[in-house]
């Protein structure tokens, strides 16, 4: 008997660490470029073709790198682009998509499933696809080279998930509290602000981490849309370090370590909210 | 304070109807209490007077006045839900303040209001809470206070207790009766248990298939069912039904025959001497059934004999189901000190006054009415 639970622990013990091990090599597999751009962007160039896997110690430590992102170009500028299409965009998609999936969950109408089924394929076809037509379309609206451009098509393009995960969390929010607050005299809209918003504040986080992140990445659309110095986003802006027979690594591997601090915020803000929203406590017990 | 009206209030879902023209006057300050199985209408019923499902067809009326294009909140009405939807991100103060801030009331009389529900319901050393940090019956009473905040014509209650333990659920029980006695508010209130039925109400609805089945007292309903789903559905343990042939009359009282042969002449009114028809039953309930010795028995009117199958020993009473010669099974209600065991033999001697019998559709004979049982149960303001 003794020995069978000794046994039993034992097995159980080789098992976590086996699960710790696979997570740990994948967490180092994971980490290891973003480290590598860190550590890098911290040297000279001789220093990062020197020694690529060094840390900046000593002599190859050097912060040229940084004083030219800050020096040269207008970063000032990239970054608050970023800012602002992430931001806005992030406001347009949860806002929408929160009222949408809403919409969605809570009413019953004639064309509901239609309507969901139709949010969804959007998640299958790549808005990349529409480029040309996006570009014409903005052509003929005048809004090449404006952040309004890239602030609609990101909207677009993270609303069909926004609205899909949205509506199924909805789905499962207590249909009472809803009727509850009917009761107490509050408008449909109020019902929205006041009562749903609050209790799906965790999965609007969640959401919020899913559609930030490929849209401080993404270079395509900024490229095609937006590239006028005004409108550069970081990513674009990074590229004016990559010419066609030199490459200043130290100033693209700079710019790139500090275009992770934003995101680096803004998901530290919505991992509190997460947290917060998932403990404030739920219908019953 | 209010009176409710409903006529033939009717619910449909697409072509699915789910309640059938139900007409009922409920009078001011009263208690009425809507009892059915699940699945019987009886929340859609009170949905639709709170305003949060559409009226199919009929009216809803509120002190006479039609409601059925009004909102909740015009209405008059508050509502208690069975999993007691407080908001979560408020706490019990924010809660029970919450319509009343929407509605434009000013601090000062909302202060007052909140400080008075939370002294009637002992909330008073919980306002700065969360709903989390309450438990099940202290959330309740939040809901509860929530209602009494708002000062409504009427208070609709679906299914309250439902989601609390035993012990609670009958202290719940008893201050709701007690809030009732203060308040003096018309109340309608929605369960699926007949004993919260039978206690809270000045009078019930059992509701079945969407179909008011029967409108009484709790007593009218227990001594006098309309039909053989309300005599089931009203008392525990339920009544014990057996088929019965109708073979003749004699002194105001039909005679029945049970399987095994035995003949009981059970007293029916005069008015249901053209009752017809083949398949009876016979209905009487655990606790107008005496267990007796079986020679004791002998010549006792309409006694049974038979043998102990199983005995429920409940400390206050013994429920003991008899195997009766030739029939069914038998449930009776005994003292709680009943010597009986697994196997032994007795008779069982029904109170052939208390007895039920139902004609083939269900429709229970009329009984002889006894003066006693129409009085209504004495009203709180007494």
């Amino acid at each position: 008997m003794a020995t069978s639970e000794t046994g039993a622990v034992a097995r159980r013990g080789l098992s976590a660490a086996s699960i710790h091990a696979v997570l740990l090599a994948y967490t180092a597999i994971a980490l290891f470029p973003v480290l590598l751009i860190v550590m890098n962007s911290f040297k000279g160039r001789r220093g990062i073709f020197g020694d690529p896997l060094g840390l900046p110690v000593g002599e190859s430590f050097s912060l040229e790198g940084y004083t030219t992102v800050l020096t040269q170009g207008a970063f000032g500028t990239y970054f608050s682009n970023s800012l602002i299409v992430t931001i806005v965009s992030l406001f347009l998609i949860l806002f929408l998509g929160a009222a949408a999936a809403h919409a969605l969950a809570e009413y019953r109408f004639k064309a509901n499933a239609f309507l969901a089924i139709y949010m969804i394929v959007g998640i299958m076809v790549p808005i990349r696809l529409g480029t040309v037509a996006i570009l014409q379309l903005m052509v003929d609206l005048s809004l090449v080279n404006t952040l309004a451009a890239l602030i609609l098509v990101y909207t677009a393009q993270g609303l069909p998930v926004a609205v899909f995960i949205l509506t199924e969390f909805m789905r499962t929010l207590s249909r009472d509290i809803k009727d509850s607050a009917r009761i107490d005299g509050l408008s449909e809209y109020r019902i929205f602000l006041e009562v749903v918003l609050p209790l799906i504040r965790p999965v609007i986080a969640t959401v919020a981490v899913f559609s930030m992140v490929p849209i401080w990445n993404d270079l395509w659309f900024p490229l095609i849309l937006a590239p006028g110095d005004d409108t550069k986003t970081v990513t674009l802006g990074v590229q004016q370090f990559i010419g066609q027979y030199t490459v200043n690594w130290s100033a693209v591997l700079a710019a790139l370590s500090l275009a992770i601090l934003p995101v680096l915020a803004l998901y530290a803000v919505f991992s509190r909210q997460l947290i917060r929203g998932i403990t404030s406590g739920a219908v019953k017990g | 304070m209010a009176t409710l009206t409903l006529s033939g209030v009717d619910k449909a879902y697409d072509k699915l109807q789910v309640v059938h023209g139900v007409d009922l006057d409920i009078a001011d300050g009263e208690f009425v209490v809507f009892v059915g199985p699940s699945g019987c209408g009886k929340s859609t019923l009170l949905r639709m007077i709170a305003g949060l499902e559409e009226i199919t067809a009929g009216t809803v009326a509120i002190d006479g006045r039609r409601v059925n294009e009004l909102s909740p909140a015009e209405r008059g009405i508050a509502m208690v839900f069975q999993t007691y939807a407080l908001y979560p991100h408020k706490d019990v103060y924010g809660n029970m303040a919450f319509a009343l801030k929407h509605a434009g009331v000013d601090r000062q009389t909302i202060d007052e209001r909140v400080r008075m529900a939370a002294e009637i319901l002992g909330l008073e050393p919980l306002l700065k809470r969360r709903p989390k940090q309450l438990s099940g019956g202290q959330r309740q009473r939040v809901a509860i206070g929530r209602a009494i905040v708002r000062d409504p014509k009427i208070f609709l209650f679906d299914e309250p207790l439902s989601n609390l333990d035993a012990a609670l659920r009958v202290q719940m029980r008893v201050e709701i009766l007690k809030l009732h006695q203060r308040l003096r508010s018309t109340m309608v209130y929605v369960t699926h248990d007949q004993v919260e039925a039978m206690t809270l109400a000045d009078r019930i609805v059992v509701l079945n298939g969407g179909v008011v089945e029967q409108v009484g007292t709790p007593m009218a309903l227990y001594h006098h069912p309309a039909n053989r789903f309300v005599a089931e559905f009203i008392g525990s343990p339920r009544m014990n039904l057996m088929p019965a042939r109708p073979v003749g009359r004699e002194n105001g009282s039909a005679v029945v025959e049970i399987a095994g042969g035995a003949r009981l002449s059970i007293p029916v009114d005069p008015a249901e001497n053209g009752a017809v028809g083949d398949d009876w039953q016979l209905g009487v309930r655990p606790e107008h059934l005496a267990v007796t010795a079986p020679d004791a028995a002998a010549g006792q009117p309409g006694a049974l004999s038979g043998a102990v199958t199983v005995v429920e020993r409940l400390g206050g009473e013994t429920l003991v189901h008899a195997a009766i010669d030739g029939a069914d099974t038998l449930v009776v209600k005994a003292g709680g000190d009943a010597s009986l065991r697994l196997g032994d033999r007795i008779a069982v001697v029904p109170a052939l006054d208390e007895c039920h019998l139902f004609d083939a559709a269900g429709r229970a004979l009329a009984k002889p009415r006894r003066a006693a049982l129409d009085v209504e149960r004495p009203r709180h303001d007494a």
